[in-house]
């Protein structure tokens, strides 16, 4: 079932009376808690959307430095339960690398709290990393904490067709051995289109004038659009996961398969990916036994 | 394990598994072990183990586990929390041994240590192809990569490029029960992992949940170019609000320092490195990336310490000048010696902009405790170090000590902070677990550790309340962190 809780203490008191819950919409859940600029800190209930988080955090010029596809109907739950990202993730990391502290409502309705706002704090384990990409199976995340970093001041993002695998791969392995610090560097070959390369740029503006300069001088034309990336992953969920330096013979064996993939971090989005694999199956099984002993959550 | 022949037993039996120079079991050559760099408590391990491989670390490990009998995982014995302490005696792994870097692998930017390897050396061996280990901790010469993980360890350029967990891609683990478990991104694989982040959760343990064998570590690319001032200030209320104006100004250092007067006179005594011995306050501000950039950041910062009437912003002037500004901050608390015979270090943290406030704060409890309390610290992160100096030879100056250390703790939290950083709780600050946290989340933690030591025999009596203590609770010399 579905269950639509009006506010925190009434899905403390929903999940334990429950037999199984395979969905909490937490709209009624979605306040701004606090943002406090000069600390680069924000708490945020799970409800909200990323895009109206976002919104608000650029008042003060500030963002969450992650870009999955959809912001305006992700919630900051849904994105620390599925570890959402997007093409900026090969400069800015996950949202494992942003979130600080956490609320969660454990499945026998304790409202649990892990790390806090400040942006080092190694006080007790580490429950955050546990919930996020965890689905929220061992709990629901009702509250998160970030550190923030400032809006860039420029950015920029260029693309080039390649002829083929062995072309973008001498391009890739050329911006990979340079100075340029690019925040986005991705491949795609989606529905006929060729294949293609694209990097992106952000930061103070006298950066990201001279690096796009470096980006033309490899055949990379200007203003490139990102929105390949929500596009193509509306339709594909599934994903490869490999070392960078294998994204290429990975490719190779996809055929004419499309796909959009982080190249700098290889991860490979195309519809015929299994999905990946986890280890550690003892250890996982303890984990859901111990935080939903009674299986009231999915997984 | 209280009679002579148990121990005579248990030394045989580890003997058959590590040979005999790898075990430790007169008193005098295990005093080395009786404590880590936090020293007001010790007690002696049972006995302590060197293996030379993850499979002699199983079977050391296979081997507590049919005896019933606590491990206690040990690096390089840096801890100031006391994570290492064997509260109650026990068979202590040390990782020593274990200290090689097994694999560079610059196209992938990782690199495969030993849990042993010294911190600093994963640079040392990944500088040739242009990349970096980013967590340094001030002991990054002699901690391991074993215990950064443990204690998800910090440092100075942590502010932009994050702490352990963020450049930690994957580990093996030897659990308590003597099975193996390799946690998050394996050496050649990708780095989506399915399942739950068993990794992250391992980061920060304070080697609870285990003994580290061999760790994945990110590399990041040396950036091009670096700017490295002193900004010097008559106070440190104004250094404080410098560094919550250049956060707010939208700036991310690579590491911002904030040193007192104390610090910097005490510094310069030993290491003669040029601080003005007159500033009340100084920053060190160091920006990294691409050159035009950092030239832009840099008129800012030195904009932004100016307005806060700095009375001098000095550029080191190349690379040498560079390193050893560096070297200079991270023996800081090498030259307390000079200063005190004895002290403790606390490592609370408030949000960026509660640091004008908790500063005078630490003068406060200075005045009310007299305590000389000097402070050099993560300023950027909002990471206080505060060493209160005492002498152990004075009759109440311990407990006045401890007392000062505790409030200030207290005032941290009261701001929306925390007591430890990068540190740890270890046996030090247990008591402030339920300060800090309710109930409910120290038994979630609890429910963690259960995944991975039902039997709570792996490094135990640490972090949570109601943990036994040492008999011997004692303040004797303090070693130089």
């Amino acid at each position: 079932m579905t269950i639509k809780p009006g506010s925190i203490s009434e899905l403390q008191e929903l999940l334990p009376q429950s037999q199984r819950v395979d969905e909490v919409s937490l709209e009624a859940v979605a306040e701004l808690i606090e943002h406090v600029p000069e600390d680069m800190t924000a708490t945020v209930q799970a409800g909200m959307s990323l895009s109206e988080f976002q919104s608000r955090l650029a008042k003060a010029g500030q963002w969450l430095p992650v870009d999955p596809p959809h912001p305006q109907a992700v919630t900051i739950g849904e994105l620390l339960a599925c570890n959402l990202n997007g093409p900026r993730r090969f400069g800015c990391g996950t949202i494992r690398d942003w979130v600080i502290g956490m609320a969660v409502v454990l499945p026998d309705g304790r409202l649990i709290r892990n790390g806090g706002k400040v942006v080092k704090n190694v006080a007790g384990f580490d429950l955050c990393r546990l919930f996020v990409g965890a689905k929220n199976e061992l709990g629901i995340i009702v509250e998160a904490a970030f550190k923030l970093l400032p809006l860039p001041e420029a950015q920029a993002h260029l693309a080039k067709t390649c002829k083929s695998l062995g072309q973008a791969e001498e391009l890739l392995e050329k911006i990979w051995a340079s100075d340029l610090q690019a925040t986005v560097l991705d491949m795609h070959r989606i529905d006929g289109d060729p294949l293609t390369l694209v990097v992106g740029f952000a930061g103070p503006s006298a950066d990201v004038e001279a690096q796009s300069g470096a980006a033309n001088a490899l055949g990379f034309a200007d203003d490139a659009s990102l929105d390949y990336d929500a596009g193509f992953r509306q339709a594909t969920l599934n994903f490869t996961s490999v070392a960078p330096g294998n994204l290429i013979s990975t490719l190779q064996k996809l055929g004419d398969e499309a796909f959009v993939a982080r190249a700098g971090n290889g991860v490979i989005y195309h519809s015929s990916a299994k999905p990946v694999a986890t280890p550690s199956p003892v250890l996982q099984k303890r984990v859901k036994e111990i935080f939903d002993p009674k299986g009231v959550l999915p997984g | 394990m209280n009679s002579k022949a148990d121990k005579k037993n248990l030394t045989r039996l580890l003997t058959e598994i590590v040979g005999g120079d790898a075990v430790l079991a007169d008193d005098r050559e295990l005093v080395v072990y009786e404590c880590d760099a936090y020293t007001l408590q010790k007690n002696l391990p049972t006995v302590v183990v060197l293996p030379g491989s993850a499979q002699e670390v199983t079977a050391v490990v296979r081997l507590c586990a049919e005896l019933d009998l606590p491990i206690i995982p040990r690096g390089a014995g840096t801890s100031l929390s006391g994570a290492v302490l064997a509260v109650d005696g026990g068979v202590m792994i040390a990782l020593t041994r274990m200290n090689r870097v097994l694999a560079i692998d610059p196209r992938n930017r990782r690199a495969l240590v030993e849990a042993g390897c010294v911190n600093a050396w994963i640079t040392r061996d990944a500088e040739k192809h242009g990349l970096f280990y980013a967590p340094d901790p001030s002991s990054q010469t002699a901690c391991t990569i074993g215990g950064n993980i443990a204690t998800n360890s910090g440092g100075p350029h942590t502010l932009k490029n994050g702490v352990t967990t963020n450049h930690i891609l994957g580990y093996e683990m030897v659990l308590p029960d003597g099975s193996t478990e390799w946690l998050g991104v394996e050496p050649d694989g990708g780095e989506e992992v399915g399942g739950y982040d068993l990794r992250g959760a391992g980061i920060g343990s304070e080697g609870m949940f285990g003994v580290v064998t061999r760790v994945l570590v990110r590399l990041m690319k040396s950036p091009p170019a670096f700017k490295t001032f002193l900004g010097v200030f008559d106070s440190v209320d104004q250094a404080s609000q410098a560094v919550s104006d250049i956060i707010a100004a939208g700036i991310v250092p690579a590491a911002l320092e904030m040193m007192d007067q104390l610090i910097t006179q005490a510094l310069e005594e030993a290491y003669h490195f040029g601080f003005p011995l007159d500033a009340g306050a100084v920053l060190i501000v160091e920006l990294d990336g691409l050159p035009k950039g950092v030239e832009q950041q840099a008129r800012r910062v030195e904009e932004v310490c100016r307005q806060n009437n700095a009375s001098e912003v000095r550029l080191a002037r190349d690379d040498a000048e560079r390193a050893a500004l560096w070297k200079c901050r991270k023996r800081a608390f090498g030259a307390i010696g000079r200063l005190s015979p004895n002290y403790v270090t606390q490592d609370g943290v408030v949000p960026r902009s509660k640091l004008p406030e908790i500063m005078r704060f630490i003068r406060s409890v200075s005045d009310r405790y007299e305590l000389r309390i000097p402070n050099v610290f993560h300023a950027g992160d909002g990471n206080i170090h505060p060493l209160i100096l005492y002498d152990e030879r004075e009759p109440g100056q311990v407990k006045r000590a401890l007392q000062a250390g505790s409030d200030i703790l207290g005032k941290c939290i009261e701001l929306g902070g925390s007591v430890t950083g990068e540190h740890g709780i270890g046996a030090e600050k247990i008591d402030f677990m339920s300060k800090q946290f309710a109930k409910d989340d120290l038994d979630a933690m609890q429910q963690l550790r259960r995944v991975f030591d039902p039997e709570k025999r792996c490094n135990p009596h640490k972090m949570f309340p109601g943990a036994k203590r040492c008999a011997e609770f004692t303040q004797k010399k303090q070693i130089p962190a």
